[in-house]
């Protein structure tokens, strides 16, 4: 059982190590993991764009690194969290591309999320805004009134 | 007894006879109306679903704008059409072979610098619509002028009836007989009359079929499946635009979606919600692989295994 | 409910109007946790199933090598998919997904001890007294090893299938992106290996970076993979092979030229 548990903290410690930035585990060959940690920053890069490709396109050649400068140390909340976070942290830095604030603005607008809790349907209609662009949403549908400049 | 002029039936014939004559008239020309409306919007003579192109079914499906973004993302995917900073597209490289008229057309309006929405006032543009128009009319899936005045054949029938009543209340009213029932009976044929009238469908019954088929043959283009376009190739992209709209090209190049002004519609946030994984609370961890591209939803771990 | 057969492709929503247009086909995968179990499955697995083509769900984060037990929902949905599926069987990872309430997102290997083979075992015997079909069990490709291994890899999957009973799912491509990884040799390890108890093989592309060979998916599957499945196929063929592809997809034309390969060379007759 003492075994199963020791197993259970190694495991732990080589997760937080991979995907939020915990120092290497001991013993492990540094190299492998770092090329590990890459190959998962990568692939989640891949994931969050599938779900905000207007922010990925938006962001061009430069998607992969702004993505991984962002995500690493950083655990995945999910592809559609992960990439509304970014966003957001991107909109407070004034960085975000229209294309990406438009889709922002139509995330606002469709659900709710409060950077905690999985986002939520909205139920009443909504209006998002995000770096000059405007969505509202009436009933579920999303519309975008204004595009961003 | 000059007076009995009075009771005297107008026009000669009684209240009762001209009512029930009146009401089996309504009858057989609403009826008639209806049955000739039906036929004329079957579309019988129609070609099966699947021997239509892309552009005839965005046509039906959209109007000429979806026929015209159909066309443009599919000579974009061949690498046909390049768009400028400024939103004026550019025409690359030869036509691809195996083209439309409305995808050459569109081709020669690229190459003279029209931006995405002027394409349809375009000359050649415009022309090309119009064929197309004109073959789906003959094939008996849109509804031309022709058509459209045929169909107003029975509601001028039924408008020559209701003027007949008209007539009959006023002469009623003349002399001084209950027009009540009549005046009920116009009522309904007026409201029948104007409804025939107005609404007249953009398609026919065979086109509404057409599209529902092929929306069902070819679901995995509808952007919730996220279709992978390399794999289906220009024609299911142009298949994709003419069924599901806009979203498509915007999904798949939104770059050139954006510079090219393509219409924005039903930009409603697809496949986004936390739903379809197992296990609600840990739904975190990535599907498809490295660099993108696929990976249903959740799938954890294309990779390694 | 007639096992995986010849050649087949792991279905995705993305390609799924390509899968539905083979012909030969007779055999897909799907990743088990796309599949809902509220409403209905997938219009198209629904189609390729009245077609008769056996669907195997392919879970990815039961977390079969996790040291806490493996999670009881996710288990049953695995099973109920299975049952919505009428599939023969279903397959898993020898892998762990998560630690310590983190999703890693990846399938991470275990030390190759004699601890971790109970730790899987026990969650394998779990999942299967739920499952209504048998598993097969995947070895994944690792990037990296452990520091405290005790067993060869063959020994510890051997150990693993002894005392689960399980199927083998073997990943050709993990064989080569292991060995290319730590520098041995991939028909050493195909030659210790139960080939008899192979319910299917998985191939699939990878690509070069950093110096490693990463099992991408998103690449073309390369000659030398090839040549590795007909090595196996010559030494004791499995009833099926499975093509895996998870992005980056390339035209029509190219994914049949791939099935095709991979048809020629297990010497399955082609699907396309």
């Amino acid at each position: 059982m003492s075994a199963a548990r020791s197993l259970a903290a190694r495991q732990a410690e080589l997760v937080l190590a991979l995907v939020a930035g915990g120092p290497p585990p001991p013993g492990f060959a540094p190299g492998p993991l770092a090329a590990a940690r890459a190959a998962l920053l990568r692939k989640r890069a891949g994931e969050v764009a599938r779900h905000w490709p207007l922010l990925a396109a938006g962001l061009g050649g430069r998607w992969p690194t702004v993505f991984v400068e962002w995500a690493a140390g950083r655990p995945t909340a999910g592809g559609l969290r992960d990439g509304w976070d970014l966003a957001r942290t991107l909109r407070a830095r004034d960085a975000l591309p229209p294309l990406g604030a438009e889709e922002l603005a139509v995330r606002e607008a469709g659900l709710r999320y409060d950077g905690q809790q999985p986002p939520r349907r909205r139920r009443l209609p909504a209006v998002g805004r995000a770096s000059g662009a405007v969505a509202l949403q009436l009933a579920g549908r999303v519309r975008l009134l204004r595009p961003a400049r | 007894m000059t007076d009995l002029a009075a009771d005297f039936d107008t026009w000669g014939i009684p209240s009762r006879t001209f009512l029930v004559f009146y009401l089996v008239a309504t009858v057989v020309l609403v009826i008639g109306a209806l049955v000739h409306r039906r036929s004329l919007l079957s579309g019988r003579t129609a070609p099966p679903a699947d021997q239509l192109g892309p552009q005839q079914v965005a046509y039906l499906n959209g109007g000429e704008d979806l026929a015209v973004w159909s066309s443009l993302s599919s000579l974009r995917s061949q690498g046909a059409i390049g768009v400028q900073t400024t939103g004026a597209l550019t025409a690359e490289g030869p036509l691809p072979a195996g083209v439309t008229p409305l995808d050459r057309a569109v081709h020669h309006a690229a190459s003279q610098h029209h931006s995405a929405r002027q394409l349809r006032q375009t000359e050649w543009v415009a022309r090309a619509l119009t064929e197309l128009r004109e073959g789906l009319d003959r094939h008996g899936l849109l509804v031309g002028s022709d058509r459209r005045a045929a169909l107003r054949l029975g509601p001028l029938l039924l408008a020559a009836l209701l003027a007949l009543g008209v007539a009959r209340i006023a002469a009623g009213l003349a002399n001084g007989r209950p027009v009540w029932y009549l005046v009920f009976i116009l009522c309904g044929l007026a409201a029948v009359t104007t409804v025939l009238f107005v609404w007249v469908p953009r398609r026919t019954r065979a086109a509404d079929l057409a599209i529902r088929r092929l929306r069902q043959r070819n679901h995995h283009l509808a952007p919730a499946s996220n279709p992978a376009h390399a794999v289906y190739g220009s024609a299911g992209l142009a298949m994709a635009v003419a069924l599901y709209g806009t979203a498509t090209i915007w999904a798949l190049d939104p770059t050139f979606a954006e510079q090219a002004e393509i219409q924005r519609k039903a930009m409603t946030p697809g496949g986004a919600t936390t739903s379809s994984c197992g296990g609600g609370s840990t739904a975190g961890a990535s599907g498809g692989s490295d660099g993108g591209g696929g990976g249903g939803g959740c799938g954890g771990g294309g990779c390694g295994g | 409910m007639t096992g995986p057969h010849g050649v087949g492709i792991g279905w995705r929503p993305e390609i799924a109007g390509f899968v539905a247009e083979l012909p030969g086909l007779r055999f897909v995968e799907v990743v088990a946790e796309t599949v809902p179990i509220a409403g209905p499955p997938p219009a198209g697995l629904v189609e390729l199933r009245e077609r008769g083509v056996t669907v195997v769900p392919h879970g990815v984060r039961l977390s079969l090598g996790g040291a806490e037990p493996v999670e009881p929902a996710r288990v049953a949905h695995l099973a109920t998919v299975a049952e919505l599926l009428a599939a023969p069987l279903v397959s898993e990872h020898i892998a762990f997904v998560r630690a310590g309430g983190l999703e890693a997102g990846h399938l991470l290997p275990l030390p190759r001890t004699r601890e971790a083979v109970d730790v899987v075992c026990a969650n394998v015997a779990r999942t299967q007294a739920e499952l209504p079909v048998p598993i097969a069990l995947e070895p994944i490709a690792a990037l990296f090893d452990w520091p405290d291994d005790e067993l060869d890899e063959a020994a510890f999957l051997g150990e693993i299938l002894e005392r689960t009973g399980a199927l083998l799912l073997l990943d050709i491509a993990n064989v080569h992106a292991n060995a290319r990884n730590r520098g041995t040799d991939p028909l050493a390890l195909l030659d210790r290996l139960p080939l008899d108890r192979v319910a299917y093989l998985h191939v699939a592309g990878g690509a070069e970076h950093g110096g490693f060979y990463h099992d991408t998916h998103t690449d073309p599957v390369n000659r030398e993979v090839l040549e590795l499945l007909g090595e196996l196929c010559a030494r004791h063929r499995p009833p099926a092979a499975l093509l895996e592809r998870d992005g980056h997809y390339p035209p029509a034309a190219e994914l049949r030229t791939e099935l095709d390969a991979v048809a020629d060379a297990c010497g399955f007759p082609v699907v396309t």
